[in-house]
């Protein structure tokens, strides 16, 4: 990772610690050439946002909600940059009108980074509705999504995912449940 | 000042700049859409609220270009923190109009409530570095031409009504390479130079 020096300090102070998981996903977002990023931060992404922090390749533009960050990133490829968005699903569900009626008719190649919560074995209720509901959502919307496979080799099924989506121009979903960083699981 | 005059004057104004538009949902889109169609404009079709996001995008992928969000008053209040992103961020390239009816004017004008907002101020407290509210064509246009390194915020205050029947951009995709491939040919410009 190149690391922006103005940034050590951050880098020195890491609040994630180090995910292997986490790198490997970042090195193939860079050799893809993301080079803007926007998002919401949730603490399953933690080590995934760091990374981005700390990277002078990418330009990084938090948001105050998810809406906001899927226009930015919208400007962002316009300007032929190329962006990734990170959100938890609730923020998915709050933006989804925006994904909608913006990203899909314009055909703007994004790829979501999307913290799954509310998975089976959750015990933040307020997560659960969101959970059941968010394949059904992303689906519905006739989009691609992946749900990280911690026994398959990552950057192969991330590689996958961002040719699928430049070949298709439309937005594409990562999906990490907690725990996704875990080496066994 | 009315939703024609306003439009028209900001158009003749940033169209001398070559500068990039983007226009927010509903009538604002279609009315420049239709009269004042361009491959430097962006019309956000839906998602209404997003056009100052979007520009935001832009301006700090494309700092040499010049980016002026045509913004309406309740467009802007759906998506309010995105003024704090603008003024957090700061970018010099980025003029913000607002064309403030005080209502939902692309529905049935259901009143906004742009009145009691005081945005212009709100742009100053956020980080916008100037502010301005205009009532009629000169001063807007004024405004524009004056306002130099940004970020900068025009209230433009204009009365309700107005044409409702114009037409709306429906291939999107086609106008989305087309304004990328203007900003590529200026890319190749600003690179000879």
């Amino acid at each position: 990772m190149k690391v922006n020096k103005n940034k050590e300090k951050i880098s020195n102070t890491r609040r994630g610690g180090h995910s292997s998981k986490a790198d490997q996903i970042h090195e193939v977002l860079m050799e893809f050439g993301v080079n803007f990023v926007s998002g919401v931060p949730c603490g399953v992404l933690r080590q995934i946002i760091e990374n981005f922090e700390v990277e002078e390749r990418v330009l990084h533009l938090p948001a105050n909600r998810e809406s906001e960050a899927v226009g930015l990133a919208v400007g962002a490829y316009l300007g032929k940059r190329t962006p990734v968005v990170y959100m938890q699903n609730s923020g998915l569900f709050s933006s989804s009108n925006d994904i909608a009626s913006l990203v899909i008719p314009y055909k703007i190649p994004i790829l979501f980074i999307v913290s799954y919560r509310g998975c089976p074995g959750e015990d933040a209720i307020q997560h659960l509705a969101t959970g059941q509901a968010t394949e059904t959502l992303i689906r519905s919307l006739g989009l691609p999504f992946l749900i990280l496979d911690s026994k398959k080799e990552i950057k192969t099924q991330i590689r996958s995912v961002l040719e699928d989506m430049s070949r298709k121009k439309l937005p594409s979903f990562l999906l990490l449940k907690r725990g996704w960083q875990d080496e066994h699981e | 000042m009315n939703r024609e005059k306003a439009i028209k004057t900001i158009m003749m104004s940033v169209v001398a700049s070559e500068s990039v538009v983007i226009s927010t949902t509903g009538l604002i889109s279609r009315e420049i859409f239709e009269r004042f169609d361009s491959d430097r404009n962006f019309y956000v079709p839906g998602s209404m609220g997003l056009a100052s996001s979007i520009g935001l995008g832009l301006a700090v992928s494309c700092p040499k270009e010049r980016i002026v969000v045509i913004d309406g008053d309740a467009s802007l209040l759906m998506n309010l923190g995105s003024m704090v992103t603008i003024g957090n961020r700061h970018p010099v390239n980025l003029l913000h109009i607002v064309i403030d009816n005080g209502a939902y004017g692309s529905c049935s004008e259901e009143k906004s409530m742009s009145d009691s907002a005081h945005l212009d101020k709100l742009a100053i407290n956020v980080g916008y570095k100037k502010t301005y509210i205009v009532e009629n064509e000169k001063n807007l246009k004024d405004a524009i031409l004056e306002s130099g390194d940004g970020p900068v915020f025009v209230l433009a205050k204009i009365e309700l009504g107005g044409r409702r029947d114009f037409k709306r951009p429906l291939k999107l995709p086609e106008l989305k390479e087309r304004l990328m491939k203007s900003l590529e040919r200026d890319k190749e410009k600003n690179h000879d130079v």
